[in-house]
């Protein structure tokens, strides 16, 4: 019987597979209708939380903004004090810390100190891998969060090349020992299960703009790492104004960023100390 | 559909029955009780942490999945090569598939932070994400699986009471090609894009290469068609009853051991290119670390070539062998544990390597220790009894066997 090659005869008359085809087609305009369509019971929730970010943006930075961060190598003296503000500001945990500052070598031997916030990367890989759009580019180059959103498969955090992320393993209820000598915390502390990263302190950027203070220059619209630096080794603001404090430290220095060959495009521009890398 | 009612006998409790059904018992008791802990707790219970996110369940879930291509691939030999004669085995393929893309999704919830949100991915979309592309693809090959199969329920005795439901899957029968082919698409989408979840983090030098999602899919294809022909072999030795054709099972075989050897060819070019000929500082220097903190060499040779890819490619194509169903079953378990081991190796070893992106000398991240917790096994054994009860129902109450109508 192998050697009779029978041919499978597709049972299907025209009819049968119009039929199969235009229900095929509805149940596609169906679902669609019923999921991002205007028949969706989230077309609201959707469209509002856009129209929410977007108009957030739009009106807190009248379009146009980038801000981004440059720290200073050669200045930082490794006091640590960038951590301990962020972390009062942002209730981070302590071991989540958002910004990281630890104790590094050039290639000579000459000692110096590193920090690390989240870097604000133009080409995101946590952004590209989200399968929900919980992490996301607003217009001002920030990539935000939304906790609302997330669902914890901890894909970006194995994505980011930087360490930036950490995930929510278990209810916090630890207390928060640098409040409130570093600060008073801004923000909610993030629901078990989600993922959360440095945010450049965007409820300060936001809350700044709509009462006319611009980020980077005064201190309420600023991030806490930033106002709280003793030596100023961290400067942030608009990295499309040539004429901010950010852009101007930028023209008068070398820079250069965390593994540019990855092309992620970070936001947070390093001065190298004078020594050498 | 003369043969589409069948008169069953109320099942007799033997003694060896009775046993298995206190194995399947005790398995999905060891799997409630460890899962419930993680629902309210939270997944600090595990091991995993925030430099190893990823650990057995994610293997579990990649598995699963590549264990369940036996139904694509077999619906597709039939279904669009046309080779009528292997119809008996598609049902038990799909059923199958069915039960390891659950057990897949099963795990997923449990290990997503928030399994309250499982639906996100399908009312939020981000369109670049392969994690999202291959949320979809699942969800509808697994839609696709159910209207495939629903012929198959409908036969059963507890229908009677509903012909016109009968009736109308058999309509929908018809549309049994059209779906195998939609059915075709989709898996060799997430089949490889499951390989791209690794493949595309540039930041992972073991991982980032364009030769992940080939390799996936091969092994997929090449894997899941042995484990229906292992099932059916198994299902056979138990109830007593030669239900599909013997030539058929081993061709299978055959076909497998050549999709393995396509397998192994793809693997040694990859990894020629990967640590010898291309070998950059960041691969060298990962496989280093690996090599000599972990077995990783050890694991790869013995776990992943040896015993999944060359005895089985010996039990499935030697005619010695492969005439003998106990070596045909052994070689399609032996493989299955190679594509276990794989998964693992890919995620943990991919993860264990630090990542490096400090431009001093001093600073290195350490390398993420992982092994599975307690609770972490226990879901894995609940999975496992979630699929062996499936089986068990499936063989019992279903059709599975029933013949092919040939309207």
């Amino acid at each position: 019987m192998s050697k009779k090659k029978t041919k499978v005869k597709l049972e299907l008359t025209r009819r049968d597979f119009l039929v199969v085809a235009a229900a095929a087609a509805g149940s596609v305009v169906a679902a669609e209708a019923l999921t991002t369509g205007p028949l969706s019971p989230f077309a609201n929730l959707k469209q509002g939380q856009l129209e929410g970010a977007v108009e957030a943006a739009q009106r807190a930075e009248g379009v146009g903004y980038r801000w981004g961060m440059v720290i200073n190598l050669d200045k930082c003296i490794g006091c640590g004090y960038c951590q301990r503000a962020c972390s009062a500001t942002n209730d981070v945990a302590p071991d989540m810390a958002w910004n990281i500052v630890v104790e590094e070598r050039g290639s000579s031997g000459n000692p110096f100190f590193f920090s690390r916030p989240c870097l604000h990367c133009e080409h995101a890989p946590c952004v590209e891998v989200c399968p929900v759009q919980a992490t996301y580019h607003r217009s001002d180059g920030l990539v935000v969060m939304d906790y609302d959103r997330c669902i914890g498969c901890r894909y970006c955090e194995v994505a980011c090349p930087y360490d930036a992320r950490k995930f929510n393993w278990e209810k916090r209820t630890d207390v928060n020992e640098f409040i409130p000598t570093w600060g008073i915390a801004e923000v909610e502390r993030r629901p078990r299960g989600v993922v959360e990263k440095c945010t450049f302190c965007i409820h300060r950027i936001d809350a700044g703009l709509e009462r006319g203070l611009m980020p980077g220059e005064a201190y309420e619209a600023t991030p806490a790492c930033v106002n709280v630096c003793p030596v100023g080794a961290r400067v942030f603001g608009d990295l499309n104004d040539p004429g901010s404090k950010i852009s101007q430290e930028l023209e008068g220095n070398a820079s250069f960023r965390l593994r540019e060959d990855l092309g992620t495009n970070p936001n947070v521009y390093y001065i190298p100390p004078k020594e050498g890398l | 559909m003369a043969a589409s009612t069948q008169v069953r006998k109320s099942p007799a409790l033997t003694p060896g029955l009775l046993a298995w059904l206190a194995l399947l018992g005790l398995l999905l008791a060891i799997g409630v009780v460890s899962a419930i802990p993680v629902f309210t707790r939270g997944l600090v219970l595990t091991n995993m942490n925030d430099v190893v996110p990823w650990g057995l369940w994610i293997t579990i879930d990649l598995s699963s999945i590549a264990l369940g291509a036996g139904a694509f691939t077999l619906s597709a030999v039939v279904y669009l090569f046309g080779l009528k004669r292997y119809r008996s085995i598609v049902r038990l393929a799909v059923f199958v598939g069915f039960i390891g893309y659950t057990s897949a999704l099963l795990t997923l919830i449990i290990d997503i932070g928030r399994p309250d949100r499982f639906w996100h991915p399908w009312v939020f979309w981000n369109v670049h994400s392969v994690l999202w592309e291959i949320t979809w693809c699942i969800t509808i090959y697994l839609a696709i699986m159910v209207l495939e199969f629903l012929p198959v329920i409908t036969e059963t005795k507890f229908f009677d009471r509903w012909p016109w439901m009968r009736r109308a899957a058999q309509i929908l029968h018809k549309a049994a090609p059209v779906l195998a082919l939609l059915g075709v698409l989709v898996s060799l989408l997430h089949q490889s894009s499951l390989g791209a979840t690794y493949g595309i983090v540039k930041s992972r030098p073991i991982w980032f290469k364009p030769s992940m999602p080939i390799m996936f899919i091969l092994s997929a294809v090449a894997v899941g068609p042995a484990l229906t022909m292992a099932v059916a072999y198994v299902l056979e030795w138990i109830t007593g009853k030669r239900r599909i054709d013997h030539t058929i099972l081993r061709t299978i075989a055959r076909f497998s051991g050549f999709g393995l050897m396509v397998y192994a060819y793809i693997k040694f070019w990859d990894l020629a290119a990967v640590t010898y000929y291309g070998r950059t500082p960041a691969v060298s220097e990962g496989l280093h670390l690996l090599n000599q903190q972990t077995p990783y060499n050890f694991g790869f040779w013995f776990g992943e070539v040896i015993i999944g890819i060359v005895i089985p490619i010996i039990f499935f194509l030697l005619p010695r062998f492969n005439r003998r169903p106990f070596y045909l079953v052994l070689g399609a378990f032996l493989a299955v544990l190679g594509v276990i081991f794989n998964r693992w190796n890919i995620t943990v070893t991919g993860l264990y390597v630090p990542l490096s992106y400090s431009p001093g000398t001093l600073y290195h991240l350490p390398p993420g220790v992982y092994s599975p917790a307690l609770v972490e096994w226990g879901v894995a054994v609940g999975i496992l009894g979630y699929a062996l009860v499936m089986l068990t129902l499936g063989t019992r109450y279903l059709p599975l066997f029933g013949n092919q109508e040939h309207s």
